[in-house]
């Protein structure tokens, strides 16, 4: 548990470096921390599952691995993010120690075994993500954004803590281990415990968007500025299904009978919403965020097969995802930044894309590797993400689901392609985009990363 | 031989793609070429080493483990036999062929390197499909092959009519795909394995009898991946549109190598077909409405690559005819024989577009023979082949399948032999229109018209002889011939044999194959001479759109034989292959480009659930949490 | 790590039942539901959340008190600490969008959408 002590005591550090005239030094700080952070994540990975903090915290290969997803996916946004320093009103420093200290919240999500460190842990995420949504203050989208995120956000942990205190009163512990003790020892569980189960549950599916509770998703994700667009649709999403798949296979695997349809329903509902409503998007961040809620719906099919394959199948879809999304964006922030010069309104459209290839190769290449990533096209990680939850979904005898599942990453394919196509078939008047060594680095590590990851897959295999 | 050097076999195009690709506008375009084409035959060169070496046994060599989840392991490696040694003897010797001519026919083009590089890729993703020991390797190449195609359709057309032509060779595709993905799915969850040889030895094992719901699935699901690749009733309109990608790519991807993966899959999954009969009989059924449909389209195309294209789907059909009767042989000899002049009739076709400066229309054609005679006695030899005209290749293959196809079923085999007339007709109408008569291009064209450079006649010159004596390779009995080919491949069906031994059953006296023989010569020779008749003796000229109707005025002569015709086989066959054409082009595309509409309207309807109002949002959500609430515990 | 005293609850706890604690909390609960859905004042709004969120913590009090569990209690601290976290970073939000558009109605922040 040594990330979340390093975290919070290193996100003070960089919080008053903030308070130094020069704010040049903020940036390598960060992203120090986060290096340093990431390296203890895995100092002891070879030991034996474990619990902290009088037994409010678990740490095991998976947590781990999670953990280290989420802070490496926030080291490369860090490493995004050098335009802040730039702009007068900004505040650097406070946005830099904001993602540290979610990262402690995504963390506690992750490990979490008693649930008043998931609901803790969920608080401290929303809550920096509140103020990063709208960190844009005098834009107006920025604000409705962080407006709609913040009721919405509120709202729904008002169900999911109701749904805890249900269960507290049905099983008389907020302990995952001793809440699967009750589980298993009745037979019969009351309705209190159902009720408060799918509450929590509900509570949860909020914060990864699945339908019908992902009306926020598209309207936050569009109006908060992209960077921290990248952080919500990687980290947030990241950690709500890492807690998610804890909860479920930690405490109720053996009421699945009782949960799994309920969960199908909400599956196949959000890979349609997510899927077709993408389709019909002009603005390619917007088509993001609606391609966040389909990934949303493949991640949910491997929980509902919740198979012994689903835990590795959902690190490495969580991982291939992530990583694709933020060079998806980094490139979408160096073109919009460009192309807003001209027209604000079109910064952000497909077609802010066109000519890319021409001019900027290597953009054009990094786009291209992560959109056929997200597609699920072969020799890349995303291929081998939806391989690995479909067959765990195959496993369970989900078969309708997959059908489904496929069918609609056929759709997936159309709108991923979208920005293909301009990228290289159309014309644009896109000059030559300057990239800063450090920025190009990144994109190239990301694309090599989806691209490895696709050849050799088998990283997992200590995971299992 | 070194079992690592085969690996060498798609590395060396991988290699070849990185070098043009990355580098393509440093490479210098003399290099580029070269490059593309040493990457191939190096490819060629292992493959012939791998072939000397191949000592009868199925031989897999893993490279690593890639992937295990669970129980499930999938290896990376590959598997050498009999049906991969052949399928990489055609991928990289024609592949080699068509990238020399490449050479010569993309000169000008300023995406030389690029084209190379994107060969290249093709090359490589074929090969994964072909030598992979299992079908999650076969998925990926399939594929990759998918995405170079697609990729090279649109290499030239950067701007019009693009997006349907590839939306559409898209969507067909992809609905293939899915049909495949999920058998891939089934067979995990049904064997808990991809590798060939243990899904094979598991299906054969006697703890499923024939026609075993589970296998019929899995193999039907195969299948639909199958019919989108190679082009079969109902997917297959992509591929005459996919004639809009520069003609070495139309002879490589969309008539030797890639639309033959369908095939190649069946065959490599014959022990689940064999075990589903009921599966063989749609697959038989759909590839002799397909040869028909196509064959009888091709009747009236215009457009020189158009008319190859609808015989290419034909041919498809016809392999599938054959699989359908469990001749896998057959059908992977007609692979091989159909791999060769329909690529050198592809490239013969270039080598006309090239000499007629872009026009492909036949109509402005004519009397190329004089100019062109390296092409065209290449593809006067090709369109024998095609037709079936003893002793040319051809002949041999589609007499095999035809000779299966009558021990199966008397009335398929009527059906099927007139497809071949019909092939025999329109390719000799092509023939006689484009070689023949008297020029009928403009002024400029006639001065231009030359004889391609070398580096494009030399392979058709190889690929003309590989069509007249690719039929050696399979001399049935009768003929007083070894059948080296069902000898070479009768290992890889044993297993077929030992589970439903039935399918392999029938045997055609001699005499009646002599008379089968004559039969389908004679057919193909009677088409052969009405084409004379018509566009010989009448110098008939496909006339223009406007004036169809003025085509029987033409036919309009002495003979009261050509009225004869006219009534009882022109007419009929016109309006056939009208309402098959409108039936292929409007009715499929209608439902293809429709689920895409679908798709599109659902997405406009569907967004505006988005109301950007806080209210509704939060109002929905209650609305869930009842639903939900009220179903678990009120209706459960 | 305490040692606790034996368990046994209050006879004036006990006076009332568990299940009227249960079913004051719920209708609480709902009635902050129902002014979310209803008022269109985002201060309001955030009022009937926080009106759950006391509707929640009464519950875990109730459940607590009857199980003779600490935890339950301890949980509602959190509650507390972290919902006046919110309400800060809430109003916040609130005040910055008064500043920029001169109202707080949510009905007409709907620029963003489809």
């Amino acid at each position: 548990m040594l990330p979340i002590v390093l975290l919070s005591i290193l996100g003070l550090v960089v919080l008053f470096l903030g308070f130094q005239k020069s704010k040049n030094l903020l940036l390598p700080a960060t992203l120090l921390v986060l290096a340093i952070v990431l390296v203890a994540n895995f100092l002891h990975w070879n030991d034996m599952p474990s619990l902290y903090f009088k037994n409010m915290l678990f740490e095991n290969k998976f947590t781990m691995a999670f953990s280290g997803i989420v802070i490496f996916s926030a080291f490369l946004i860090v490493a995004l993010t050098r335009g802040f320093v730039d702009d007068e009103s900004a505040q650097p420093a406070e946005y830099y120690t904001l993602m540290l200290f979610s990262l402690v919240g995504a963390v506690m999500m992750i490990g979490f075994e008693n649930l008043i460190m998931l609901f803790v842990g969920i608080e401290i995420l929303s809550v920096s993500m509140f103020i990063l949504t709208g960190s844009d203050k005098k834009n107006l989208r920025s604000n409705e954004a962080a407006l709609k995120y913040f009721l919405m956000g509120a709202f729904a942990t008002g169900i999911m803590l109701f749904g805890m205190a249900l269960l507290y009163g049905a099983t008389g512990s907020f302990n995952l281990t001793a809440i699967k003790g009750y589980v298993m020892a009745n037979n019969a569980p009351s309705a209190m415990l159902y009720v408060g189960l799918l509450m929590l549950l509900i509570g949860m599916l909020f914060k990864v968007s699945a339908a019908p509770f992902h009306f926020w998703t598209p309207d936050v994700y569009d109006g908060a500025p992209t960077i921290f667009t990248t952080y919500m649709s990687t980290i947030v999403k990241t950690a709500g299904f890492a807690a998610i798949y804890r909860l479920l296979s930690g405490s109720f695997s053996g009421i699945y009978s009782f949960w799994w349809m309920t969960l199908a329903v909400i599956t196949v509902l959000t890979l349609l919403a997510g899927n077709i409503t993408a389709v019909y998007q002009t603005s390619f961040k917007r088509m993001m965020a609606y391609s966040s809620i389909s990934h949303a719906g493949y991640l949910l099919l491997s929980l509902t097969a919740l198979t012994n394959q689903s835990q590795s199948a959902i690190v490495f879809y969580s991982l291939a995802y992530s990583i694709a999304t933020i060079s998806a964006f980094g490139v979408l922030m160096l073109v919009a930044k460009e192309t807003g010069v001209h027209s604000y309104e079109n910064a952000e459209r497909f077609e802010a894309f066109n000519g890319l290839g021409k001019k900027n190769p290597l953009l054009a290449f990094v786009l291209t590797v992560s959109m056929l990533s997200l597609a699920g096209i072969p020799l890349t990680a995303g291929f081998w993400g939806k391989f690995f939850v479909f067959s765990s979904a195959a496993d369970r005898g989900l078969t309708w689901m997959l059908v489904i599942a496929i069918l609609m990453s056929t759709v997936g394919i159309y709108y991923y392609f979208k920005a293909i196509i301009a990228a290289y078939m159309r014309e644009g008047e896109l000059s030559a985009i300057k990239v800063s060594p450090f920025y190009r680095l990144i994109l190239i590590a990301t694309t090599i990363i989806t691209l490895v990851f696709g050849l050799m897959p088998d990283f997992l295999k200590g995971l299992v | 031989m070194n079992s690592s050097l085969l690996f060498l076999i798609p590395l060396l195009p991988l290699i070849g793609f990185i070098i043009n690709g990355i580098g393509f506008r440093h490479v210098p375009k003399s290099l580029a070429g070269v490059i593309g084409s040493a990457a191939s035959l190096g490819a060629f060169a292992i493959s012939i080493l791998a072939w000397n070496a191949f000592e009868g046994q199925p031989q897999v060599v893993k490279l690593f483990d890639w992937i295990s989840i669970g129980q499930l392991t999938i290896p990376f490696a590959f598997q050498i036999d009999q049906l991969s040694l052949l399928m990489l003897m055609v991928v990289t010797g024609v592949g080699s062929l068509i990238h020399i001519y490449s050479m010569g026919y993309m000169h000008h083009d300023e995406g030389f390197g690029k084209f190379f590089a994107f060969l290249n890729l093709f090359l490589f993703f074929m090969l994964l499909l072909v030598m992979g020991s299992n079908y999650v390797i076969m998925f990926i190449g399939w594929e990759g092959v998918g995405l170079c195609s697609y990729l090279l359709i649109g290499f030239w057309n950067k701007v019009t009519n693009y997006n349907n032509a590839a939306r559409k060779a898209f969507i067909m595709n992809r609905i293939g795909d899915l049909g495949f993905l999920l058998g891939i799915f089934m067979i995990i969850q049904t064997f808990g394995s991809v590798e060939y040889l243990e899904v094979f030895a598991k299906a054969a094992n006697g703890s499923f009898s024939i026609n075993d719901t589970v296998i019929v699935t899995i193999t039907a699901l195969l299948f639909v991946g199958a019919m989108g690749k190679s082009a079969q009733i109902p997917l297959y309109t992509w591929l005459p549109d996919a004639m809009a990608g520069p003609t070495p790519v139309s002879a490589l991807i969309h008539a030797a190598t890639m639309v033959t993966a369908g095939i190649y899959m069946v065959i490599r999954s014959n022990v689940l077909y064999s075990l589903a009969p009921a599966t063989l009989g749609v697959v038989g059924g759909i590839g002799l409405l397909t040869a028909v449909v196509a064959a009888s389209i091709g009747l009236y195309q215009n457009d020189i690559k158009k008319v190859l294209a609808y015989s290419t789907v034909s041919q498809l059909g016809y392999m599938f005819l054959a699989l359908g009767v469990g001749a896998y042989t057959s059908a992977m000899f007609h692979v091989m024989t159909h791999a060769f002049f329909k690529a050198l009739l592809f490239l013969g076709a270039g080598s006309v577009i090239h000499a007629m400066s872009d026009e492909q229309d036949i109509r402005n054609m004519g009397g190329l023979r004089k100019h062109l005679p390296v092409t065209f006695w290449t593809f006067f030899v090709a369109t024998l082949a095609i037709s079936g005209i003893f002793p040319l290749s051809g002949f041999f293959s589609k007499d095999e399948i035809l000779a299966h196809v009558f021990e199966h079923n008397q009335i398929m085999w009527g059906i099927g032999l007139f497809t071949s007339m019909m092939t025999a007709f329109y390719m000799f109408r092509l023939l006689f229109v484009t070689f023949f008569g008297e020029f009928r291009g403009t002024h400029d064209q006639k001065h231009h018209l030359h004889e391609s450079p070398a580096t494009m006649t030399i392979p058709l010159i190889i690929l003309a002889v590989l069509s007249a004596a690719g039929g050696l390779l399979n001399i049935p009995h009768v003929l007083g011939g070894g059948e080296s080919l069902a000898h070479f491949m009768a290992p890889l069906f044993e297993l077929s044999k030992q589970v439903n031994p039935d399918l392999f059953e029938g045997h055609l006296e001699h005499s009646t194959e002599y008379i089968l023989m004559g039969v389908s010569v004679g057919a193909a020779v009677l088409s052969i001479l009405f084409a004379y008749n018509l566009f010989m003796g009448k110098k008939v000229v496909p006339a223009a759109d406007k004036d169809v109707t003025g085509f029987p005025k033409v036919l309009q002569n002495k003979y009261y034989v050509d009225e004869f015709y006219e009534a009882v086989f022109v007419n009929p066959m016109r309006k056939l292959s009208d309402l098959l054409y409108s039936f292929g082009e409007f009715l499929i595309d209608l439902v293809v480009n429709g689920t895409g509409r679908l798709v599109q309207f659902l997405s406009g309807r569907l967004r505006l659930l988005q109301t950007g109002e806080t209210g509704f949002y939060v109002f929905a959500m209650v609305l869930g949490i009842l639903v939900i609430l009220a179903w678990n515990l009120l209706l459960k | 790590m305490f040692p606790l005293a034996t368990p046994s609850i209050p006879d004036v706890v006990q006076s009332i039942p568990l299940q009227n604690y249960v079913l004051l909390a719920t209708t609480l609960f709902i009635i902050g539901i129902v002014g979310v859905l209803t008022r269109r004042n985002a201060l309001i709004i955030f009022m009937s959340i926080e009106l759950m969120l006391n509707a929640v913590n009464l519950l875990l009090i109730a459940f607590s008190t009857y199980k003779s569990d600490p935890v339950g209690q301890v949980f509602v601290f959190f509650i507390m600490a972290v919902a006046a976290a919110e309400v800060a970073v809430g109003l916040a939000i609130i005040v910055m969008i008064y500043r920029n558009t001169r109202t707080i109605d949510i009905g007409f922040l709907n620029k963003l959408k489809w």
